[in-house]
């Protein structure tokens, strides 16, 4: 068996000897380098560019917006992003000219010889801003997007409760910092276009290619090379830079490559959107919420891109794992005139995740309960039911998270060692602990998984083996070893027997984006009913072929009643002669009874939920302020495991970048553009602040995933920040209500409780 | 980047002779991990690099006949934390070193290119010039994002901080610095190397741009406690919020003299005579080195931004004191 084995990661050694080919590694003849010409301005109208005249501009290729064939845009969810800039700047860095020459030095030289001159208009910088409306951005309000989600009456859910506790969480920007930035060749062909890259969704770039030069499926082709990682940052954005290579691919008719720096990358690409979330609830005084109130506003910057579907998302998990009767969940998203914000691991939960969390630690502090308690108390088990109206039918690991995370750490025992450690004198250093509590709905939100019908199929090759032919893509999470584990097994050959076709869209069918936990749960399955299918067939065959009725497949060899009678690969290939290539393509159907109302927003939001439970221990400095976090353990339900130790590599990497998200990462912006656009100013965390992690993983299966696995992507990100911010809590006494928890804030907010307290 | 031309030279004349008359002429290349970012980013252009990598007399860590020691500028940080009489003698500069923590770094970057590096100001580094003025010619600093801006000596024009961990540690046990030009070799004070710039046109040291430093000399540490203390955003690979540096000499359990230099909040490695005046003559204890610490950003004002550094200065002093007391282990 393969599925729950580590097996050796499918394209581990090459990555590891250095073999692995990433799109900077890629030069073609005749190539040429493209740079992207940008707006410093955050808002305002170019008036006119002018080409310095003492330059020879013919070996460079300039496009403007008049040289997009079609319509200005990048094809998403609005169609309201232009590809270049026209008139209207409505963000710094936004992209206004292209040009490509045969050298970097070129294209630098060229790029200074430039000058745009600008109209100044007064730009919207904040969600303060957007909100007052004093200047006009987007539609009448700047309001992008609203949802609403109401269950109960909350005005009677207060009136049950004996306490009403108010809080305001604000969530920072945060950067996805793949190790790879963003990269893009295109090659004009002889029928249309071709474009190679780093990316995490071909067939999002595929459309829009496909739309920039009216091409057709096949003349359009897309090709994912070895990604660096993605976190989100290149599911919506490579759109953008592959279809600005291709511009100037096209009018030169030259290969062309564009590759962003780190600091371009840093300063033009998508963030975590940022947001201000209100909670409002009403408790009873033993600890049960009776009614919550939650608004929330996420900054989605200067276009709609993918806003719409992080802020249902945030408004989907805002209440949390929690049970509550009576609840109103109000969610807009504004415009700014900032970069636009998108998608990135946990997309728009880790900010509502800290907020509830946060709002938890404050009911628990108001009433004087234990936090671990509020918590039993009001968790969500299987049965219970949603805010938006979801019962909880299979696969709640809910309380076995929460168990093993409070076992593992020695919860009580370090709260209660901490008591004794603080009754015994003050000291300069200080521990915490602190808890966190959360959930993350695996697959595209609601319809989302039911429209999109993920397709992905398996053919056997002349050699005999299996090949997956699927467009989900391995940033570095696994996604090629868990397929062909599932193959594996599904099919009853050896995991060496089955291996990845090339990410090219000519060659694979759209399985959607590689995004939302959605690759293992959905694209697995996919991929597994596949694999049934061939089995079937294929056996069929060789029952007939050996007459021999019961015959069954088992690791590789067809057996039947204990004896051998071939191997996979000889009946496979036998096959192959009398009917030609066996290929299946199989296509997502929503498990039975699975509903979602896009009207009202109530229904089945995700077939499944994953879950998870972590203790943070810190300790504080209290001269200067500096948290070190000493340990986190968490358990989080994913389903079955396929990997357990890819499993948990993806575990503990999305607990430390939500460490980072929680203590030291802060992005400083001046006019609207970032200033720390460099490692050494926007500090994430490094291998060096890695706590000591304790990772379980609890498999509470999920009867409609493959093998019962559900998603592990992005829970991970949700549960660091508000769990450090719970320990901080308890080694300071300082309640943060604003991430992150940085030294300087940390301090402001204790000289703040500090003066409170002694003014009682 | 733009191109460059690349020169080795093996002498220093020779290196010296390469160089121009300004930065854009030629600029001296060490193990190049600040220059060539610098140059990546287009800040600085320079038509020719001088390797001195190749000149072999600024290598090397030796003993003088009269105690003192000497570092080759091109010692690189990693050499300097593995030199056993710098480990024996010299617990602060070890200190200072330990804290530029990536091992790349600490193999290539060398202890000249530590104290000639430039500042890390992020609007210097974007292009807003070293004073970081708009185009109307307003500095950005007092009124923008100054966070990591200087507390001390920042009545302007000048609002950066000196990025150096190693020159506070150096000039705390009183270093000098060996200058080689066209004129032959100099020594100074390397606190006097150090000079907030005053005009657009100006470094934050003084070194003509057709001048290398050679050596610095660290006299004998004996009889002195010294000892570093930093205050970093986490274990990141980034400079310390705040550093100070402290050489006792000591008479028993007195404090006879004592040097305090305080580092990354002032455009220059900040010697606080407050402090080193209070600290002569007394005991350490732990109420000896607060109050030290508390004198030492007596003088402190914040911008809007970086008031929270005040607090972390005055407890980096406090802790390098008891640092060095408790014999600079770390
Ligand atoms: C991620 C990171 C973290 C860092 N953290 C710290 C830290 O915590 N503390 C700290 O102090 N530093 C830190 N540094 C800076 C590092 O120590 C310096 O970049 C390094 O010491 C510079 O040495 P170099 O030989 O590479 O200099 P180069 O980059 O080669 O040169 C730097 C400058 O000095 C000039 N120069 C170099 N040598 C000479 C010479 N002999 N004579 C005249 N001019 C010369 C060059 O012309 C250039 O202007 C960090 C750097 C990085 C990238």
């Amino acid at each position: 068996m393969a599925v729950g084995q580590n097996v050796l990661r499918k394209e581990g050694v090459e990555k590891l000897t250095g073999a692995a080919r990433y799109i900077d590694d890629i030069a073609l003849e005749g190539m040429l380098y493209g740079k992207t010409i940008r707006s410093p301005l955050a808002r305002g109208l170019i008036k006119s560019i002018s080409f310095d005249t003492d330059f020879d501009w013919s070996p460079i290729t300039v496009c403007d917006w008049r040289d997009i064939p079609g319509e200005n845009f990048v094809a998403l969810i609005e169609n309201d992003q232009p590809l270049l800039v026209a008139r209207d700047v409505r963000h710094a860095e936004e992209p206004i000219l292209l040009i490509a020459a045969e050298s970097r030095t070129l294209v630098e030289e060229a790029a200074s010889r430039i000058r745009i001159e600008y109209e100044e208009l007064t730009p919207v910088l904040s969600i303060e801003e957007s909100l007052d409306c004093r200047e006009i951005i987007y539609g009448d309000d700047n309001v992008f997007k609203r949802f609403l989600i109401a269950r109960g009456e909350v005005d009677e859910g207060i009136n049950q409760g004996d306490l009403i506790i108010e809080g305001c969480y604000r969530v920072p920007h945060q950067e996805q910092l793949y190790i790879e930035p963003q990269g893009m060749i295109a090659i004009p062909t002889d029928t249309g276009m071709t474009v190679l890259g780093s990316m995490q969704c071909p067939y999002y770039v595929h459309k829009a290619l496909k739309q920039l030069f009216n091409l057709s499926d096949e003349q359009a082709v897309v090709i994912q090379t070895m990604t660096g990682g993605g976190f989100g940052g290149k599911e919506e954005y490579p759109s953008m830079i592959a279809c600005h290579a291709a511009l100037l691919a096209h009018k030169a008719q030259r290969p062309v490559k564009i590759i962003y720096d780190r600091a371009e990358d840093i300063a033009a690409t998508t963030k975590r959107h940022p947001g201000v979330i209100r909670h409002r609830t009403a408790v009873t005084r033993d600890g049960r919420l009776t009614a919550s109130e939650i608004d929330i506003v996420l900054d989605g910057g200067a276009y709609v891109t993918l806003t719409p579907v992080v802020l249902s998302r945030a408004a989907i998990h805002a209440l949390g794992p929690y049970r509550c009767e009576n609840v109103r969940i109000t969610a807009r998203a504004v415009a700014t005139n900032t970069p636009p914000n998108g998608a990135f691991r946990g997309f728009g939960a880790p900010q509502v995740a800290f907020a509830y969390e946060m709002q938890m630690e404050k009911i628990a502090l108001r009433l004087g309960i234990d936090p671990l308690e509020l918590r039993r108390i009001n968790m969500l088990k299987e049965g219970d039911i949603t805010a938006t109206g979801q019962q909880l039918r299979w696969s709640v690991g809910s309380e076995d998270v929460l168990n093993a995370a409070v076992e593992r750490s020695h919860f009580r025992e370090k709260q209660e060692a901490i008591q004794i450690e603080r009754a015994s004198g003050d000291s300069r250093k200080r521990r915490g602990v602190g808890l966190s509590f959360f959930f993350h709905g695996a697959g595209f939100t609601g319809s989302g998984e039911a429209k999109m019908k993920a397709r992905a199929g398996i053919e056997i090759t002349d050699q005999g083996r299996a090949r997956v032919l699927s467009s989900s893509t391995e940033i570095g999470q696994g996604t090629q070893t868990i397929f062909c584990q599932i193959v594996a097994d599904e099919l009853g050959i050896g995991f060496d027997d089955v291996e990845i076709e090339e990410t090219d869209t000519s060659r694979v069918p759209d399985s959607g984006p590689t995004v939302a936990s959605r690759t293992c749960m959905v694209v697995g399955r996919v991929i597994q009913l596949a694999a049934r299918e061939i089995k079937e067939k294929i056996k069929r065959f060789a029952a007939e072929l050996f007459g021999a009725p019961e015959i069954d497949l088992m690791e590789g060899r067809f057996v039947e009643g204990g004896k051998v009678l071939a191997s996979f690969a000889e009946v496979a290939r036998e096959y192959a002669a009398q009917n030609g290539k066996l290929k299946v393509e199989s296509q997502y159907a929503s498990p039975m009874g699975v509903e979602w109302d896009d009207d009202s927003y109530s229904g089945d939001a995700y077939p499944a939920f994953s879950w998870g439970a972590e203790v943070a221990e810190v300790e504080v400095d209290m001269d200067t302020f500096e948290v070190s976090v000493l340990k986190i353990t968490t358990a989080q339900d994913i389903g079955r495991a396929i990997h357990p130790l890819l499993a948990a590599g993806q575990i503990e990497g999305g607990t430390l970048q939500a460490v980072g998200y929680g203590l030291t990462e802060e992005l400083v912006w001046d006019q609207g553009r970032i200033v720390n656009r460099m490692l050494t100013n926007y500090i994430i965390p490094t291998s060096m602040d890695a706590p000591d992690m304790e990772t379980v993983i609890v498999e509470k299966e999920y009867p409609h995933g493959p093998f019962g696995a559900k998603g592990v992507g992005e829970l991970p990100m949700d549960g660091a920040a508000p769990a450090i911010a719970a320990a901080v809590l308890n080694a300071t006494g300082a309640f943060v209500s604003e991430i992150p928890v940085t030294p300087e804030r940390l301090m402001m907010i204790h000289e703040g409780t500090r003066r409170e307290s002694n003014e009682d | 980047m733009r191109g460059f031309e690349y020169a080795s030279p093996t002498t220093k004349e020779q290196a010296v002779s390469l160089l121009g008359s300004s930065d854009d002429d030629a600029m001296a290349l060490a193990g190049g991990t600040d220059l060539l970012s610098l140059m990546k980013d287009d800040i600085v252009a320079p038509r020719r690099l001088v390797n001195l990598k190749d000149v072999a007399e600024l290598r090397g860590i030796r003993l003088l006949p009269d105690g003192s020691l000497r570092i080759g500028a091109l010692v690189t940080v990693q050499e300097l934390l593995d030199n056993a009489i710098v480990k024996r003698g010299y617990a602060s500069l070890i200190h200072a070193a330990d804290g530029i923590t990536s091992p790349q770094i600490r193999a290539m970057g060398t202890v000249g290119g530590d104290l000639c590096q430039r500042p890390r100001c992020w609007y210097y580094r974007a292009g807003f010039g070293l004073l970081a003025k708009d185009k109307d010619g307003a500095a950005l600093v007092p009124e923008g994002d100054n966070r990591y801006h200087a507390i001390l000596g920042n009545t302007g024009p000048a609002y950066f901080v000196n990025p150096s961990s190693l020159a506070p540690a150096l000039i705390a046990l009183g270093a000098k610095l060996h200058i080689f030009g066209s004129g032959g070799q100099v020594e100074m004070n390397l606190e006097n190397f150090f000079a907030a710039p005053t005009s657009a046109n100006e470094k934050e040291y003084r070194l003509k741009p057709n001048e290398i430093v050679t050596e610095i000399i660290v006299p004998s540490a004996g009889g002195w406690k010294n000892a570093t203390y930093e205050v970093r955003q986490k274990e990141s690979l980034d400079w310390p919020l705040a550093a100070a540096s402290v050489a006792l000499k000591m008479s028993g359990k007195t404090i006879e003299s004592a040097r305090v230099v305080l580092g990354h909040v002032a455009p220059v490695p900040w010697r606080s005579g407050e402090a080193q005046a209070y600290l002569a003559g007394k005991t350490i204890s732990e109420q000896v080195a607060e109050t030290a610490g508390t004198l030492a950003v007596a003088r402190a004002s914040a911008m809007s931004h970086n008031g929270y550094k005040i607090q972390l200065a005055r407890v980096a002093v406090k802790r390098a004191i008891m640092k060095a007391a408790q014999g600079g282990q770390r």
